[in-house]
């Protein structure tokens, strides 16, 4: 039997303390634990490959045993909203293209100027307490601490370690995730209302020409797809996740003639004036169903859109994030469920504006001056992460250093 | 030193740690229980010490839990902290009863796997990091420690061989053997 002494309790001690100590180093910084972690994930690396390779088998059984109901369901119901989006897909990726214009006329900052780095989703955190996800891309392909994280939905994090040849990315729902954001309010009262669109501003007639889109349609089209590299799909497992971002986002910037699927006369339910990237375009949508009334005469009918501006922070594991220090006014408008919410790139932010983050879910008022607290739920789905996009953007405060 | 280091348990601890924690990165993350991600490297740092006593359980918590915060991008000695705790509970627990049956063997295991899976977020907020307690606390304490226990008669032979435990140390008839 073994015998508690006075001799194992100072082990334990010693080990404790050893332990604090080396948090205490880690937390402020210590060049030495840094080279540590990265020769230690270069150590575990092929271990790590074997033991995929080894327990691979297994888990794709247990996953198809356990999945396969889930799937087929979640295949039908996919394939409902596939059809659904496929109408405000056009609208949207023409109004991206006519605001990425807009913006380049007065020469304003976009997303598409912004380089992205495809990369692979490899891990994720072991525990139950971090929302962190492994990305096969480091250092050396210049990713670096700070860096927003995106998929086709949107938002998905940030970078907040390196390696040399992976990266960690801190989901938003993590509770130490904060990132400034701008609500677009005013735009969630209106959804429910059906309305044809006629993107692009074409007639009905010139719209059914187009109807059926031609073999060259992007299959793609997530925020940064458009904005940034136009028919850029995103690759598959195997072909190397090269970026070929200078080439597409020629293709993005071409005149309105270049847009095959954006012609579409659709049904739509609205907001589709607020496209998938977020940014903040009214399409000329009639609520009448009057396909050939100019748009000018519409405008009437649009949402006035506002921007409120506040500070989306993570809430931990099975919560919702929360966006705080909302100014709301009344007398401009009011914060609504529905209200989309996306990054607002101030000065020092480290993700860039205009990256869509969610929609208002709930909204719970308090007392005093510290306005609305209002919860968020993601356009992106965190639980099924496979390729994701590093947004090389650096604030410029970080740039000048 | 390096004769004893090669003598000592850390020659076969780490190695094992490694492939220990490789498998809670690769299957155990992916395969949850109830949205519980599993805690292999915990179970096994828990049997460590009910089968080798506080003192080694807390060595055997300490280095896993570095490893675990060196590849895991947690602050380094978060982990260890809540480990090594778990680790010398467990081999506390293990004092009580001289030859503990495999049972109560699973039982201590579990036992300190879930103080170690509680620590986690206590070690968190001392850090200074807001609001650690995930939403279901208690389920993810109660499934780490039961799965922790269902683990422990896998994971116990392994344990003592990383730990170079020999066998009078925990078999009964040869403990009274050496004692006398």
């Amino acid at each position: 039997m073994a015998i508690y002494t006075v001799g194992r309790r100072r082990v334990i001690l010693v080990l404790l303390l050893t332990s604090a100590l080396l948090l205490t180093l880690d937390l402020r910084g210590n060049a030495v634990l840094d080279r540590g972690r990265d020769a230690f994930s270069f150590v575990m690396g092929p271990v790590e490959d074997a033991a995929e390779v080894v327990t691979g088998p297994v888990e794709r059984l247990w996953s198809a045993y356990n999945d396969y109901p889930d799937v087929k369901e979640e295949n039908e119901i996919l394939r409902a909203r596939l059809a659904e989006i496929e109408g405000t897909q056009a609208a949207a990726q023409a109004s991206v293209i006519d605001f990425n214009a807009l913006l380049s006329l007065q020469d304003l900052p976009s997303l598409e100027d912004i380089p992205t780095e495809v990369a692979e989703v490899v891990g994720r955190s072991s525990n139950n307490l971090d929302q962190l996800v492994e990305i096969n891309k480091g250092s050396l392909d210049g990713i670096r601490v700070g860096m927003a994280v995106v998929n086709e939905a949107g938002l998905i994090g940030r970078i907040t370690a390196t390696n040399l040849s992976s990266s960690q990315v801190m989901l938003v729902t993590d509770s130490r995730y904060s990132v400034a954001v701008e609500v677009l309010a005013g735009i969630g009262d209106i959804e429910d209302v059906t309305t044809d669109t006629t993107p692009s501003g074409l007639t009905p007639d010139e719209a059914d020409d187009l109807s059926s889109p031609p073999d060259d349609v992007p299959e793609a089209t997530s925020p940064l797809d458009v904005l940034a590299e136009g028919d850029f799909p995103l690759p598959d497992s195997d072909d190397g996740l090269e970026d070929d971002t200078g080439e597409a986002a020629d293709d993005a910037s071409g005149d309105e003639s270049d847009l095959p699927p954006s012609t579409t006369t659709t049904t739509t339910t609205l907001p589709p004036a607020i496209p998938a990237d977020g940014s903040p375009v009214q399409t000329a949508a009639s609520a009448d169903g009057d396909d050939d009334a100019p748009a000018d005469e519409d405008e009437a009918d649009l949402p006035e859109v506002a921007k409120e501006f506040g500070l989306l922070e993570g809430a931990g594991r099975g919560r919702l994030p929360k966006v705080a220090f909302v100014q709301d006014n009344p007398a401009l408008t009011t914060l609504q469920i529905g209200d989309l919410v996306q990054t607002a790139g101030i000065d020092t932010s480290l993700a860039p504006a205009g990256i869509p983050v969610g929609r208002v879910i709930n909204r719970a008022d308090r007392p005093g001056v510290a306005g609305p607290l209002i919860e968020v739920e993601l356009l992106a789905d965190l639980d099924q992460l496979v390729f994701v996009r590093v947004v090389q953007f650096q604030p410029p405060p970080e740039l000048g250093q | 030193m390096l004769a004893a280091f090669l003598q000592s348990s850390l020659v076969r601890l780490i190695p094992v740690g490694m492939v220990v924690l490789a498998i809670q990165r690769t299957i155990v993350v992916d395969l949850p229980v109830a949205d519980v991600i599993i805690q292999f490297v915990l179970a096994f740092v828990a049997t460590a010490g009910a089968v080798g006593g506080s003192e080694r359980g807390a060595i055997a918590g300490f280095v896993l839990g570095l490893m675990v915060d060196l590849v895991g991008g947690t602050p380094i000695g978060s982990t260890a902290i809540a480990f090594t705790v778990a680790g010398a509970v467990a081999g506390l627990l293990a004092l009580l009863v001289a030859d503990p049956q495999w049972w109560l063997v699973a039982a201590f295991t579990g036992i300190g796997a879930a103080v170690g899976e509680a620590m986690l977020p206590v070690v968190r907020l001392f850090v200074g990091q807001e609001n650690p307690w995930p939403p279901e606390m208690l389920k993810i304490v109660v499934v780490v420690a039961v799965a922790a226990m269902v683990l422990s008669p896998l994971l116990a032979p392994i344990a003592r061989w990383s730990l170079r435990l020999r066998r009078a140390e925990w078999d009964a008839s040869r403990a009274e053997e050496t004692v006398t």
